[in-house]
């Protein structure tokens, strides 16, 4: 349809996209790199000559490595294993997995410390502990957990729309056993959506920021993130300024290499043709042992690893001091209402409103990337924006620093603009699915009934459209809630939001308070989650239950 | 037809070529839709029926060549007026009904965006369907319809568009016989009540043959021939063309002497005298159609019947000659079985050009 309007309004919204990325993304980045060049030789030898970088650096890879080598494993045997249509609890098991998404990574770190570490729950109410959840092993376990809701989902999506259930019963019905058949069908079938998992996971891992400074920073363990933080916030010479920025760049340079040829080799293969079968068809249908030993293990995995430290922050937070048994008789709400201050709710109202704003302004620029992207410079966009996910938080928050430091220092807006950059494909990715999804046809019946452009989208494509459009506002609403990693940088006097004041408070050492605030800010991203989330899955319903109606109609 | 004064032609199309990733699907095509016709375009699933359709209501642009419609001209590689702005209307082969508007607001659609009320696009809607007798489906949502139903308010929704021209992209596709029947009759009522022009792609012989005021062959992209239903059936322009637009045998013979409108042509060591055209070549081996009712059991030829099958109100017999293979169709159930020899006489031929698939 390549009348002049259509074509003129295409470019415009080129434009004006493009120069948003430009303005948020390319610009500070390449400041960043400006920045570096600037030093000069002898200003790096000081910078490489600076203990613990080296050490940083590794820490930050091999655990990135290690977390991407048992997430997305354990991620991919849980969606194979909740095929099975036997398994006890099957329908509620896949949300289940995905609820500690809800948690911020901040309090999961901080609720893993006062559960498992020493004087925390298990150890005054059964005198266990596990001394090293302070320190590399901790990071590891907690960044798994919360790693593994995404890679489950990758493996779930992939099975779900890739598996062809066909190709599997061929495979029965010429004498493959179950497991040849999923070692010859099933998981070649699903590499795709593995590389696309190990990917993410490895990427989110070396940016994370929350989890290592909760947990690693006290026993000594340093990442690259970690040490961002201590040298922009501790740090007050001009080195530890330059340091930060080199490790910056650092970050985004280990990214990139591992994400562009990635990127390059699974993109076309992870354009996904079939719609995804939410019903799917169960493969075995003779009971099996295996399967009450499933639910078993997820549930245990899930106990030991989100509802214990959940309950032991919320005993934290309801226990008047440390080492308190956290007895009934014990508790008390004075942790509670010593955080609840103005200024804490006045960070509160600064999280939420930026969130809501944020979550709003993303939706709609996803949403615009999403319609570009149908021609043809818009793919070049679309990848662009794609990477911007993958830029490390840290990195951008350095770059956007430097380059709007002057005049936007300390302010909201400046985190905000943080978030537009980092969490633009959040919004994108999901509107874009969505869209391939919309049948072509359906627009073009609403063109050739006289519709212009945008009145065929408006009025064919957006009810269609709605439940995607409202999940990526509630990702990004949850995910501007919860960040820390650049609000922890980016903040000034009176623009610091509810995340980092909940940091703030655990590094001055308050458990009771920090352990109220963490239960705050989970409550606060729970409760308009939930009906959010409801919402989205009566929007989907319908269409569900109309199939089925068809199905049955004669 | 009576040759209509140019500019009256609903649509025409001047050496359009569409190329779509660097093949052309449509390659150098003219042709003319008139007012009140309604034109067939036939041809194999790949043979560009849908993207010439495409091209002329707008979805795609042309690579080279123009569209006019009603005498303006719509459509050049440079600039192309868009769907909304063009006088058409689309059947789509797969319905493309909208799973969130009910039928009644599905066909008020069009009227709406004319500038129409809610209210009275509903009551203009309910008119439509009415017609159409779906009326009692007016609240349905397309998950709640039958295949049938579906395509029906898809016509509905193109006839609320009140356009000159309709356009079908092989609408009956997934139909079953009988609801095929019942659409391809109302396409006949609306055609002669709106007077407007049609042009309606299918990959089925019969339906363009009988729906149809005129055929358009399409092969890989090329018209192969364009004519009358009657002309396309009986005097094809090749082989390609006469296996397409029905069933067809193909049979060597020499023609020894020819008067007008008969032919004395020697085959199977016979000669046996035949309808069929006096510029047909003498006295070398010529390539020649028989359609099913051009032979009949009985007669002076020899044959063998390598096959039968009952088919209903008729038997089809596979008779294997000396010239080739003829297919002819006998009323009620077979006389003889595979493997008899039978005699057979021909009635009637037409000669054809080239070999069997081109393009293929």
């Amino acid at each position: 349809m390549r009348s002049r309007p259509a074509v003129l309004g295409q470019r415009t919204g080129l434009l004006v996209v493009g120069s948003i990325v430009a303005l948020l993304v390319v610009l500070p980045v390449l400041r960043l790199g400006y920045v570096v060049w600037d030093e000069g030789s002898t200003g790096f030898a000081v910078l490489l000559a600076r203990p613990g970088l080296g050490e940083a650096v590794t820490n930050t890879v091999l655990l990135a490595v290690a977390v991407t080598a048992v997430a997305v494993p354990l991620g991919t045997l849980v969606a194979l294993g909740l095929r099975r249509a036997d398994v006890p609890g099957r329908r509620w098991w896949p949300f289940a997995m995905l609820l500690p998404v809800l948690v911020p990574q901040f309090v999961l770190g901080y609720s893993w410390t006062q559960a498992y570490g020493r004087g925390g729950f298990t150890d005054t109410t059964l005198g266990v502990q596990w001394a090293p959840v302070l320190g590399p092993w901790g990071v590891l376990a907690v960044l798994v957990v919360n790693t593994v809701p995404l890679t489950y989902l990758f493996a779930a999506v992939g099975l779900a729309t890739r598996a062809e259930p066909n190709l599997e019963r061929a495979a029965r019905a010429s004498g493959a056993t179950p497991m040849s058949m999923l070692r010859n069908v099933t998981l070649p079938l699903l590499r795709p959506s593995i590389a696309a998992a190990s990917v993410v996971s490895f990427v989110l891992t070396l940016e994370s920021f929350a989890i290592p400074q909760v947990m690693g920073t006290p026993a000594g363990f340093t990442t690259v993130t970690t040490t961002i933080y201590r040298d922009l916030s501790l740090g007050s010479d001009p080195v530890s300024f330059v340091e930060a920025i080199v490790l910056a760049l650092l970050l985004v340079a280990i990214t990139v290499i591992v994400v562009v040829p990635a990127d390059l080799w699974l993109g076309p293969r992870l354009r996904v043709t079939r719609v995804a079968d939410p019903e799917g068809a169960p493969i075995v249908t003779t009971p099996r042992s295996g399967s009450r030993w499933i639910a078993a293990g997820l549930g245990g995995y899930l106990l030991l690893g989100v509802a214990v430290p959940l309950v032991a922050l919320l005993a934290a937070a309801v226990t008047p001091a440390v080492g308190v048994s956290p007895s009934p008789g014990n508790w008390t709400l004075d942790n509670f209402s010593f955080v609840i201050t103005s200024r804490n709710i006045e960070a509160l109202g600064r999280s939420a409103m930026l969130a809501v704003t944020a979550a709003a302004l993303l939706t709609l620029l996803g949403g615009c990337v999403a319609v570009l992207e149908r021609g043809r410079a818009g793919r070049a966009l679309a990848s662009l924006v794609t990477l911007t996910l993958v830029l490390p938080g840290s990195t951008l928050a350095v770059a956007l620093l430097i380059t709007y430091g002057r005049w936007l220092g300390g302010t909201l807006t400046l985190i905000l603009l943080a978030y537009l950059a980092k969490l633009w494909a959040f919004a994108h990715r999901p509107i874009s699915g969505a869209l391939d999804r919309l049948p072509a046809e359906e627009l073009q019946a609403a063109r050739a009934s006289g519709a212009g452009p945008l009145t065929a989208v408006r009025t064919v494509a957006l009810r269609p459209l709605a439940p995607a459009l409202l999940g990526a506002w509630l990702v990004c609403f949850v995910t501007a809630l919860h960040e820390v990693t650049m609000s922890s940088l980016l903040y000034g006097p009176g623009s610091d939001t509810l995340a980092v004041v909940v940091l703030n408070s655990k590094e001055l050492g308050r458990i009771g308070p920090t352990a109220a605030l963490s239960v705050l800010l989970t409550l606060v991203t729970v409760a308009p989650a939930g009906p959010i989330w409801l919402l989205v899955r009566w929007l989907r319903a319908p269409r569900r239950a109309r199939a089925r109606s068809l199905a049955h109609a004669p | 037809m009576p040759p209509d004064p140019v500019g009256c032609d609903v649509l025409e199309v001047r050496n359009l070529t569409v190329e779509y990733a660097d093949v052309a699907a449509v390659d150098d095509v003219s042709m003319r839709v008139r007012r009140g016709e309604v034109l067939a375009l036939l041809g194999p699933s790949g043979s560009g029926k849908s993207t010439l359709l495409h091209t002329v209501a707008g979805f795609l642009p042309p690579t080279r060549g123009e569209v006019w419609l009603q005498g303006h001209r719509v459509a050049t590689p440079s600039q192309a007026q868009p769907p909304e702005r063009r006088d058409v209307a689309v059947v789509f082969q797969s319905y493309a009904l909208w799973p969130h508007l009910s039928a009644l607001d599905t066909v008020a659609y069009p009227i709406r965006r004319r500038g129409s009320g809610r209210r009275t696009a509903r009551v203009e809607a309910l008119e439509i369907l009415d017609r159409l007798r779906i009326a009692h489906l007016a609240e349905r949502k397309p998950a709640e319809l039958s295949g049938g139903e579906q395509q029906r308010v898809g016509l509905a929704r193109a006839l609320a568009r009140r356009a000159s021209l309709y356009l079908f992209d092989e609408p009956t596709a997934h139909l079953d016989t009988h609801v095929r029947g019942v659409f391809l009759d109302e396409l006949v009522v609306r055609r002669a009540a709106t007077g407007a022009g049609g042009l309606y792609a299918t990959h089925d012989a019969e339906e363009a043959l009988g729906l149809a005021d005129r055929v358009a062959l399409l092969n890989a992209g090329q018209l192969v021939q364009l004519g009358t239903p009657a002309q396309v059936y009986d005097e094809p322009v090749d082989v390609w063309a006469a296996r397409l637009t029905g069933p067809a045998s193909v049979l060597e013979a020499v023609v020894v002497d020819a008067r007008a409108g008969h032919l004395s042509i020697r085959l199977a060591g016979k000669v046996a005298g035949v309808e069929g055209p006096v510029f047909t070549p003498m006295g070398e081996p010529v390539r020649m159609l028989v359609r099913p009712g051009w032979a009949r059991l009985g007669g002076e030829l020899p044959g063998r019947l390598r096959a039968v099958r009952f088919r209903g109100p008729h038997s089809d017999h596979l008779v294997e000659t000396a010239a080739g293979e003829v297919l002819i169709r006998a009323a009620g159930p077979p006389r003889h079985a595979a493997g008899d020899e039978v005699s057979w006489t021909l009635s009637r031929v037409w000669p054809l050009a080239g070999s069997g698939a081109r393009g293929h």
